[in-house]
C-alpha cells in the first residue's frame, strides 16, 4: 500500500514540477539573452490560460490525434510511478525495467508522431518523421550504454543497478563512468534541445507534431512533454547518480524528494547552459554527431568485456 | 480424441476441400466457398490437435505407405504441435478471409481453393514428418503449392517474382536435402529423424550438417543475404495466402533450424559457434529487414521486408539459446528458446492480420501503393483499429505480444552475456543493440505504414470512394488483432506454457519459471516487467486524462483547415511515404546500396538457373543424336534404297514377284 502511495505522490509531484523545469530553461536563456525574459512561472500561466480555452481541430484528423495528448500524458504518469525517484527503490518495479521504459517512451512517441501525420499539416507531419529518425540515432546508443552498465549491475532493472553503483559494489569503474557520460548525452539529445533539437519556435522539430493541437488537448501535450523531460533527467539520476536518496520506502521519501529536486535542479541548470552555448545544427548532419555517443558507449562496453 | 487422430482428421478434410475445388471448378463460386468452408473446417481439426500436443498430448504414427524403405512417421510433440497450431489459426483466418477475398481471381477460385487447401496440409505434413523422405517430400509438395499460389495472377511481375521464390526454394532444398543425407551416411543409413537423435555425430560432421541446414532453412525463411525472394513473391500472392507464407511458411525455415539444431544433433552437443552464427545473421537480417522496409511505397513488400526483420530477431533468440547451451546454462537457454518461440508465434499473428489489413485496402481501392491511399480511418474503421493493434505489436509497444517476446529476447540476450565467454558477449550485446536500432527504425516505419494508409486525407478517387470490406473479411483480421492483444495481456499465462515447450526441446529442465502472478520474470537477473499492470494503468490514466479534459473543454470542438503557411491546404501537402523515404535515406544511404547489391545475390542465382537451362538446353540433344538420330539416319537410307526399289507401279511389283517365283523355282530344282 505504501508503495502505491509513493508510486502516485511521484506521479503527481512530478507532474507539478514539470513546468517550473521546463520555464526553469527560458529563464536561463533570457539571461542568456540578457533579455528580462520570463517569470519561471511562465509555464503554469501558460498551461492555465490554454485549458480555459476552446478547443480547434483539423479536418482531416482521425482519432490519432485526439488520443494523443492523454496517452502521452499516461505514459508519463505510469513511468513517474515506475522510477526510482524519492527512494533508492521503485515504488512499482515492473515499471522501472530499463527496456520496458524505452519501450514506453516508444508508445508515446509512436502516437506523438502519428499525430502529427493524422493531423494532415505538412509541417507536423515533417515533425513526426524526424521525431523519429532522432530516436533511430539515439536508442542504439543509449541501450549500448545501459547494457554495458547493466552487465556490470549484474540486471536491467533500474534500482538494482542504481543500488549497486550507490554501494560501489562493481567491478568495472570505468565502464561505469563512460556508460554514464554516453548515456547522459543521449538523455541530453532526448530532451530536445540545442544543438540537437529545439523545443520551440520549430515546426518542423520537436513540437511540430503539435501544430494542429489547440486549448487543453495542447495544454495536456505540453505538459506531458515537460514531464517526459523531468523523468529522462530522473532515469539517468538513478541509475548513475543515486546517491542519496534512502534506501527504504516510508516517510523518509519526503527527504528523498528533496534530493531528487535538487538534482534535477542542477542537472536542467547545466543543460540549459550547455544549450544557450551552442547554435543549433543541421538535421541532416545529426547523424554524424551521433557517432561520438556510439564511439563512447562502445568504449564503455569494450572496458565492461576486459573488466576494468 | 487423441492429437494424432484429430491431426489426421484435419489433413484428411483438407484433402477433401482440395478434391472439392477441383470438382466444382466448373462452378466459380461454388468451388471457392467449398475451399474455403472445408479449409476452415480442417484448420480448427489441427488447431485442437496441436494445442493438445502443446499440453502434453504427445502422439506419433509409424506405417508404411507406398515406400517400404521409409516408413511414414509423424509425431507430434509439444515443438511441432505449437508449430502446427500457429499455421492452425493463420490457415482459419485466410480460410473465412478468401470467402470474399478469392472474388478477386474471377475464373481462379477452384485452383486458389485447391491449392490453399493443399499448402497447408503440406505444411502440416512437414512440421510432424518424422522422417527424412517423407519430410523432404512435404517440403517440396509446399514449395510447389505456394509456388502456384504465387502465380496466380499470371502478370509479369508473379511470374518474375514466382520465378525467383522457386529457384531459391530449390536451392534451400539441395541443401537441406544435403544436410539430412549426411546424417543419415552417419546415422547407419536409417530415414528416421529418431535415429538422428540418438546417434552421436563427430563435431566436424555436426557442423557440416547444422550449417547446410542453417542456410537451406534460412533462405526458406528469408534470411539475408537469401531473403531477396521474399519481397518480390509474397506481395504477389493473393493477400491471405501471404499472410500464411509470411505469418506460417517462413516460419518452417525457424521450425528446420531449431529441428537440426537442437533436436536432431542433440546427442552431438550444441557449438557455441553455432548459437553466434545465428545471432550475427539474425542481427543483421533485423536491422537490414526493417532499414529496406523503410523505403518501399508498396504496402505489402513492405510487410515482406518486415518478414525479414522478424525472422531475423526470432533468430537472435534462437542463437542465444544454443550459445547458453552450448555453455551448458540450460535455464537461459530454456528462456531464449521460449523468447524465441513466443515471438515465431506472436510475428504470426501481427504479420498475418497486417498482410490481412493490406489485402483489404487492395480489395477496397485496388491498390497496394501507399502514395494513393490517404483517409482511410473514416471510410474503414474496423480495418484501420486491426491494422493499428497490429502495427503497435510489431512495433514491440507495450502491453502488445510483440513487447512481450521482444522483452525476453533482451533479458535473454542479457543472461547469454553474462556467462562469462567472451565472445558470446560480445556478439550478444551487439545483437541487443541490433535489437534496439530494429526496434526504433519499426516504430518509424509503422507510423508511416498506418499513417501514411489511414491518416489525413484521400490522395485518389479510389480512396475516396473506399468502403469498409464484407464481414467475412473484418472477422479474420479482428481475430488475429484479438489473439495479439490476448497474447500480450495474457503474457503472464502463455509465457510458463511456451517455457514448457521450450524445456522439452532442451531436454527436461523443471528449474525456469517465466512470469509469477502478473508479473513476467527474468529469474537469472530480478528484472521484471508485467504487460497487464501497463495495460491497466494505462487504461485508468488515459480514462482520467481524457474525462478532465473533457471536463475543461469550453463548447464543442471546432472542425479547421489545417494550417498551410496561408496557402488553402490540399491533400499532396501532408506526408506521403516518399517524405519518410527521403528522410531516412540521409543517414542510411549505404543501407540502400547494400540493399540492392543483396537483392543482386538471389538474382545472380537465378540467373545461374536461367544458364543451366540454356547449358542443359545444348547438353540435352546429345544423346538424342547418338542413340535416336543415327539409327534413325540408318532407316531412312534403308527407306530411300527401298523408294528407289518401288516405284508405285503394279506392273514392276508383278515383275518382282514373276522374279521372285523363278528364283525360288531354281533353288528347289537345285535343291531337289
Amino acid at each position: 500500500m505504501n508503495n502505491i502511495v509513493l508510486a502516485v505522490l511521484q506521479g503527481v509531484v512530478v507532474m507539478a514540477v514539470a513546468p517550473f523545469f521546463s520555464g526553469l530553461g527560458r529563464v536561463i536563456r533570457a539571461k542568456m539573452h540578457n533579455r528580462r525574459g520570463p517569470s519561471i512561472m511562465q509555464d503554469y500561466r501558460d498551461l492555465t490560460k490554454l485549458f480555459a480555452r476552446p478547443e480547434s481541430q483539423s479536418e482531416d484528423a482521425s482519432f490519432a490525434l485526439r488520443i494523443m495528448p492523454p496517452l502521452f500524458f499516461a505514459v508519463a504518469f505510469m513511468l513517474a510511478m515506475g522510477l526510482p525517484l524519492f527512494t533508492a527503490q521503485s515504488p512499482i518495479p515492473v515499471f522501472g525495467d530499463a527496456i520496458t521504459i524505452m519501450y514506453s517512451l516508444a508508445l508515446a512517441r509512436f502516437f506523438f508522431a502519428l499525430c502529427g501525420v493524422d493531423s494532415s499539416n505538412a509541417y507536423a507531419g515533417i515533425g513526426g518523421v524526424r521525431e523519429l529518425l532522432m530516436s533511430v540515432l539515439i536508442e542504439p546508443s543509449m541501450l549500448l550504454a545501459l547494457f554495458a552498465a547493466a552487465l556490470v549491475c549484474g540486471s536491467t532493472d533500474i534500482a538494482t543497478m542504481g543500488q549497486h553503483i550507490m554501494t560501489g559494489a562493481i567491478d568495472a569503474p570505468v565502464a561505469v563512468i563512460l556508460a554514464g557520460i554516453a548515456f547522459a548525452i543521449a538523455c541530453y539529445m532526448e530532451l530536445g534541445k540545442l544543438p540537437f533539437d529545439q523545443a520551440e519556435a520549430e515546426q518542423e522539430l520537436q513540437e511540430g507534431p503539435l501544430a494542429e493541437l489547440s486549448g487543453p488537448s495542447l495544454a495536456m501535450a505540453k505538459l506531458a512533454m515537460s514531464m517526459k523531460q523531468v523523468l529522462v533527467v530522473a532515469w539517468f539520476c538513478a541509475i548513475f547518480v543515486p546517491w542519496g536518496e534512502p534506501a527504504t520506502v516510508g516517510a523518509a521519501a519526503v527527504l528523498g524528494a528533496v534530493i531528487f529536486l535538487v538534482k534535477c535542479l542542477i542537472d536542467f541548470v547545466v543543460c540549459g547552459v550547455i544549450e544557450n552555448s551552442c547554435s543549433r545544427s543541421r538535421f541532416k548532419v545529426l547523424g554524424n554527431q551521433t557517432w561520438a555517443v556510439v564511439g563512447i558507449a562502445v568504449l564503455a562496453f569494450v572496458f565492461v568485456v576486459v573488466g576494468v | 480424441m487423441d492429437s494424432m487422430t484429430l491431426f489426421i482428421a484435419s489433413l484428411a478434410v483438407s484433402c477433401i476441400g482440395a478434391l472439392a475445388s477441383v470438382l466444382l471448378i466448373k462452378a466459380d463460386n461454388a468451388a471457392k466457398t467449398a475451399g474455403c468452408l472445408i479449409g476452415a473446417v480442417a484448420a480448427v481439426l489441427s488447431f485442437v490437435a496441436g494445442i493438445q500436443a502443446v499440453l502434453g498430448d504427445v502422439t506419433s504414427v509409424d506405417t508404411i505407405v507406398f515406400f517400404p524403405f521409409a516408413h511414414f512417421q509423424l509425431l507430434l510433440n509439444q515443438l511441432s504441435g505449437l508449430f502446427v497450431a500457429l499455421i492452425s489459426v493463420l490457415a482459419f483466418a485466410g480460410s473465412i478471409y478468401g470467402l470474399n477475398y478469392f472474388d478477386e481471381y474471377p475464373g481462379k477460385k477452384g485452383r486458389a481453393g485447391f491449392f490453399f487447401n493443399t499448402f497447408v496440409a503440406s505444411m502440416m505434413l512437414v512440421i510432424t514428418a518424422d522422417n527424412v523422405f517423407w519430410f523432404l517430400v512435404a517440403f517440396e509438395l509446399m514449395s510447389l503449392t505456394s509456388y502456384f499460389l504465387v502465380v496466380i495472377e499470371e502478370n509479369e511481375n508473379s511470374i518474375h517474382g514466382g520465378w525467383l521464390y522457386f529457384v531459391i526454394a530449390h536451392v534451400g532444398f539441395v541443401l537441406i536435402m544435403a544436410s539430412f543425407l549426411t546424417m543419415t551416411n552417419f546415422a547407419g543409413g536409417s530415414f528416421a529423424f529418431a535415429d538422428f537423435r540418438a546417434t552421436q555425430f563427430s563435431p566436424v560432421v555436426a557442423s557440416v550438417c547444422f550449417v547446410l541446414a542453417f542456410f537451406g532453412f534460412g533462405a526458406k525463411a528469408g534470411i539475408i543475404p537469401l531473403h531477396g525472394w521474399l519481397p518480390k513473391a509474397h506481395p504477389e500472392a493473393p493477400s491471405n495466402v501471404s499472410a500464411l507464407m509470411s505469418g506460417g511458411m517462413i516460419k518452417i525455415g525457424i521450425f528446420g533450424i531449431l529441428k537440426v539444431g537442437l533436436d536432431l544433433l542433440s546427442a552431438s552437443g550444441v557449438q557455441v559457434w553455432w548459437g553466434l552464427m545465428v545471432m550475427v545473421f539474425g542481427a543483421i537480417s533485423s536491422v537490414l529487414g526493417v532499414a529496406f522496409a523503410l523505403q518501399e511505397h508498396d504496402i505489402k513488400r513492405l510487410l515482406a521486408y518486415h518478414s525479414v526483420e522478424n525472422i531475423g530477431i526470432i533468430l537472435l533468440g534462437v542463437g542465444a539459446s544454443m550459445a547458453a547451451m552450448a555453455l551448458n546454462s540450460v535455464g537461459i537457454a530454456v528462456l531464449a528458446l521460449m523468447a524465441a518461440l513466443y515471438h515465431t508465434f506472436n510475428h504470426a499473428m501481427f504479420k498475418g492480420e497486417l498482410f490481412l489489413g493490406a489485402g483489404a485496402l487492395l480489395y477496397s481501392t485496388g491498390t497496394r501503393n501507399m502514395e494513393k491511399m490517404g483517409g482511410l480511418f473514416r471510410r474503414m474503421p474496423a480495418t484501420a483499429i486491426c491494422f493499428l493493434v497490429g502495427a503497435l505489436a510489431i512495433s514491440a509497444i507495450p502491453p502488445f505480444n510483440g513487447f512481450v517476446s521482444e522483452w525476453f529476447t533482451y533479458q535473454s540476450l542479457f543472461n547469454a552475456a553474462m556467462q562469462g565467454d567472451k565472445a558470446v558477449m560480445i556478439v550478444a550485446v551487439f545483437a541487443a543493440v541490433a535489437l534496439a536500432i530494429t526496434g526504433a527504425l519499426a516504430v518509424t516505419c509503422f507510423v508511416k505504414a498506418y499513417g501514411v494508409s489511414f491518416a489525413s486525407a484521400p490522395r485518389s478517387e479510389a480512396a475516396a470512394n473506399a468502403k469498409e470490406v464484407p464481414a467475412p473479411m473484418v472477422f479474420a483480421q479482428g481475430l488475429l488483432a484479438a489473439i495479439c492483444v490476448v497474447l500480450g495481456i495474457g503474457a503472464p499465462v502463455i509465457a510458463p506454457m511456451l517455457v514448457d515447450v521450450a524445456a522439452s526441446v532442451l531436454h527436461p529442465y523443471g528449474g525456469v519459471f517465466a512470469a509469477e502472478g502478473m508479473e513476467l520474470m527474468n529469474q537469472y537477473s530480478g528484472a521484471a516487467t508485467s504487460t497487464p499492470a501497463i495495460a491497466i494503468a494505462l487504461v485508468v490514466l488515459v480514462g482520467l486524462a481524457c474525462g478532465y479534459r473533457k471536463l475543461k473543454t469550453v463548447g464543442k470542438v471546432q472542425k479547421s483547415q489545417p494550417w498551410a503557411c496561408g496557402y488553402a491546404p490540399n491533400e499532396h501537402m501532408p506526408v506521403v511515404a516518399t517524405t519518410f523515404a527521403s528522410e531516412v535515406s540521409w543517414f542510411m544511404q549505404p543501407l540502400y546500396t547494400l540493399r540492392d547489391r543483396c537483392t543482386a545475390v538471389c538474382w545472380s542465382i537465378a540467373h545461374f538457373f536461367q544458364k543451366l537451362i540454356g547449358v542443359a538446353e545444348a547438353v540435352e540433344p546429345v544423346p538424342d543424336k547418338v542413340l535416336v538420330d543415327a539409327p534413325h539416319k540408318g532407316v531412312e537410307k534403308l527407306a530411300d534404297l527401298a523408294t528407289k526399289l518401288e516405284g508405285g507401279n503394279y506392273s514392276i511389283y508383278i515383275c518382282y514377284i514373276v522374279a521372285a517365283l523363278v528364283v525360288f523355282l531354281m533353288l528347289a530344282v537345285q535343291m531337289g
